[in-house]
């Protein structure tokens, strides 16, 4: 499969097809798998691809220092496709205006990260190329909010007190909301809502309190946008379970609006429509 | 003959200053299984062995993520401020790695620069470090390439070396460290070798002249086009020390707050006009780099990093100091100025 | 009417100013009497209404909070109160997967004609607070040392 990508990625900027590519390098053999721009043919063969390529590559289509090397190849796994499809619904790229090469993918991480086992995409199935075997899809995934599930048979004071427990470590470094290929309001040289002042809408301390309200802030600005590539919880220094989170948010779009993120560019995201058949129990 | 402890008593002790109502501060597995230092409420929490080092750092004794300054009451038109008193709890850091103990002695110099700073002066005179010699390092410590060492006494007040039959040696290296543990050791006649730390990676001299002689090069876009922004490297950092302050209230009043703050991020250097200087993180990496390899040693005379890898570990793309500086090293060596 | 303990819930609601508020309002001109524990604060249209007013809410110190508009098919402004039933359908569920009291979060639609159904609606839920006492655990949360 690597030869085939570096060979594909050296065509793509011989020919002038896109000025850089976005993929995984590994500069030493010490070091995890990480993001490489290369915009020279011959510097292809930095790439790598392995179970430990993490990285969500859609988070750089988005920043500036990215687009302004030109037209980019991406390099993406499924769940890494989703994140693409997502941000071309939300208008954040035109689809002839990058390469997508897809890598079939049967997990990441030794052992197997927990959004493996019941990942619908191991192909990629919009990209321009895609690379590697075609592997069957997982078995139907009642498995997929299993942990969060068993957590919501806490009573709401042990879920809090849970909550505190995981927020009291978080000293508010955002890699969170930078690892997002989602969370793209500081990138367009804009303002994320936590950076907003003149009035402050969440407080910036590292406090619980502004700890809990910038959580809630992220996680429901990813409802019915999360694609769980869990990228957020690997970043996190703390170790805090934000994948629990999104989870939530994930379950209550697909159990109510019947919709799943980054699945089908033709579904109308969740939250910028709605439906006159939309049910609910709880308003009076 | 040297004063050693047995791994019992030692946590005997803990639970003793704990129960005198001192704050301690120690690695901890954390709920995510992720090691922090962090306060410990009983000795039982301590972890001392299996990890190279924990995923922060101990500058949150000296220097708090978040921290009053004072507090301010509207009363009509009439505003009343209030002073918050610097926190002098005791304070006890077990189990420091001497590269997180080493930069205290260097925040000391920017927390008494142009202000004395009684917050982080008051907390310093409070906080007694006892670091743990390392045993074992990884390929992202580099301690030794800035003039650190797995045993390094910098900062620490008294040294714990792992020897055999569960027990410590401990060695007092100031008086607060000799107060500490006065009494509580029992001598023996024992030897223990100290590891050797990783090699050295890159010479500071070499770095500080590229430093000095590349500030326009595209390098610098290059070798930092993957880092994403985000403050994993800044906060758990034991030498960044930026801050922002802030005031969080309402209509009846509030309080002014220092917080972790980190140049990494794209409103760092923001000015009211809008204009930003350094507007693309190649800027603000570079910026990083100078500070800590340049403009804090011509400054204040020490680097401003310890070589703990902490931030290699933490940051989510691979970049961290060490990987920058590598890159940074290939080209001093090939001796290229690129424009 | 308080009880033994003299606590007198504080509730915030976040109302509509086309439906709601002139519900409000309408209870007012009839004289109708509810509880004055309720502080409303008036926006265009609860599809304007961002979760993170609920949160404030509670952070400031609220024991309850109310959100409340147009009947589906009413809005002002055709379809600000689809777009709010979507948003609350899953803010809920965040909500309770970080463990809040639910019972202190209430939604309603109230039209500008219905100002009898705005004075029971803000009557049952001031004696509903009332019964489950301040809201502790999120003032604990919000005490500015960690």
């Amino acid at each position: 499969m690597i030869d085939q990508l570096r060979q594909t990625c050296r065509k793509l900027l011989e020919e002038g097809a896109v000025n850089v590519v976005i993929g995984y390098g590994q500069d030493k053999p010490s070091m995890m798998p990480h993001p490489v721009f290369i915009t020279k043919p011959e510097e292809t063969e930095r790439l790598v691809w392995n179970d430990l390529c993490f990285a969500n590559l859609a988070a750089y289509v988005t920043r500036k220092e990215i687009k302004a090397l030109g037209k980019p190849a991406v390099i993406v796994k499924g769940c890494d496709e989703r994140a693409l499809v997502v941000l071309e619904q939300e208008s954040q790229f035109t689809r002839d205006g990058i390469y997508v090469i897809g890598m079939a993918c049967d997990g990441v991480g030794n052992p197997r990260a927990a959004k493996c086992a019941s990942c619908a995409v191991r192909t990629p199935r919009y990209a321009d190329v895609t690379i590697g075997e075609a592997k069957p899809a997982t078995p139907a995934a009642d498995g997929e909010f299993a942990q969060l599930d068993e957590f919501m048979k806490k009573t709401p004071v042990e879920r809090l007190a849970y909550w505190k427990s995981e927020f009291s470590r978080c000293v508010k470094c955002y890699a969170c909301r930078e690892v997002c290929p989602m969370c793209y309001c500081t990138r367009q040289g804009g303002r994320c809502l936590v950076d907003k002042n003149r009035p402050t809408a969440i407080d910036t301390s590292a406090t619980l309190k502004g700890n809990l309200a910038w959580h809630i802030a992220r996680a429901f600005h990813q409802a019915g946008r999360c694609v769980g590539c869990d990228e957020c919880t690997r970043a996190c220094p703390a170790g805090i379970n934000l994948r629990l989170l999104n989870q939530s948010l994930a379950k209550a779009a697909g159990r109510a609006f019947a919709y799943k993120a980054g699945m089908d560019p033709e579904t109308p995201p969740v939250i910028g429509s709605y439906s006159l058949e939309d049910k609910e129990n709880f308003i009076q | 003959m040297s004063d050693v402890i047995s791994k019992n008593d030692l946590l005997r002790l803990v639970d003793q200053w704990l129960a005198e109502g001192k704050r301690v501060l120690g690695p901890v597995k954390t709920g995510g299984g992720v090691i922090l230092y962090a306060p410990l409420a009983a000795s039982g929490q301590l972890v001392l062995d299996g990890f190279v080092h924990p995923a922060n750092s101990i500058k949150e004794a000296v220097f708090p993520r978040s921290e009053t300054i004072y507090t301010y009451t509207f009363n009509g038109q009439e505003i009343e401020l209030s002073d918050v008193d610097p926190d002098c709890t005791q304070c006890i850091v077990i189990g420091a790695r001497p590269c997180d103990a080493a930069a205290l002695p260097v925040l000391d110099h920017l927390f008494n620069w142009d202000y004395q700073d009684k917050f982080y002066n008051a907390r310093r005179a409070a906080t007694t470090v006892v670091t743990l010699a390392c045993t074992e390092h990884d390929d992202d410590c580099f301690c030794t390439s800035v003039g650190l060492g797995p045993a390094s006494e910098q900062g620490s007040d008294a040294m714990l070396i792992t020897a055999p039959d569960n027990r410590y040696e401990i060695r007092a290296l100031t008086d607060k460290g000799q107060a500490l543990f006065a009494g509580k050791t029992s001598a023996a006649e024992i030897k223990v070798p100290i590891s050797d730390g990783p090699a050295k990676k890159f010479d500071t001299v070499d770095i500080e002249t590229f430093l000095k002689n590349n500030y326009e090069s595209d390098a610098w876009r290059d070798i930092t086009m993957r880092c994403l922004g985000c403050g994993a490297c800044a906060y758990n950092c034991p030498t960044c020390h930026c801050f922002d302050i802030v005031d969080e209230g309402d209509a009846s009043g509030g309080r002014r707050v220092k917080n972790w703050d980190s140049c990494q991020f794209g409103q760092f250097t923001v000015h009211a006009s809008g204009h930003n200087p350094r507007a693309v993180q190649a800027q603000r990496q570079r910026q990083r780099i100078q500070h800590k390899f340049r403009i804090y040693p011509e400054k204040f005379g020490a680097i401003l990093c310890t070589g703990c890898g902490t931030c290699t570990r933490n940051c989510p793309v691979g970049l961290g100091v060490l990987n920058t500086l590598e890159a940074i090293a290939v080209i001093a060596r090939a001796s290229i100025e690129v424009k | 009417m308080s009880d033994a303990t003299g606590f007198e819930p504080k509730i915030v609601a976040f109302v509509c100013n086309w439906c709601t508020y002139l519900g409000a309002d309408l209870a007012g001109t009839n004289r109708l009497e509810y509880p004055p524990n309720v502080r409303i604060v008036r926006l265009p249209c609860t599809g304007r209404i961002d979760f993170n007013l609920i949160i404030k809410g509670f952070e400031m110190g609220a024991d309850a909070v109310i959100v409340s508009g147009c009947h589906p098919g009413d809005c002002h402004y055709t379809a600000g109160n689809y777009h709010a039933r979507r948003r609350w359908t899953l803010f809920r569920e965040l909500l309770e997967t970080l463990g809040f009291e639910m019972d202190r979060i209430h939604f309603a639609w109230i039209s500008a004609a219905e100002g009898k159904k705005f004075q029971q609606f803000i009557t049952e839920i001031t004696e509903k607070t009332r019964a489950l006492g301040p809201y502790t655990a999120y003032r604990e949360i919000c005490e500015a040392a960690r």
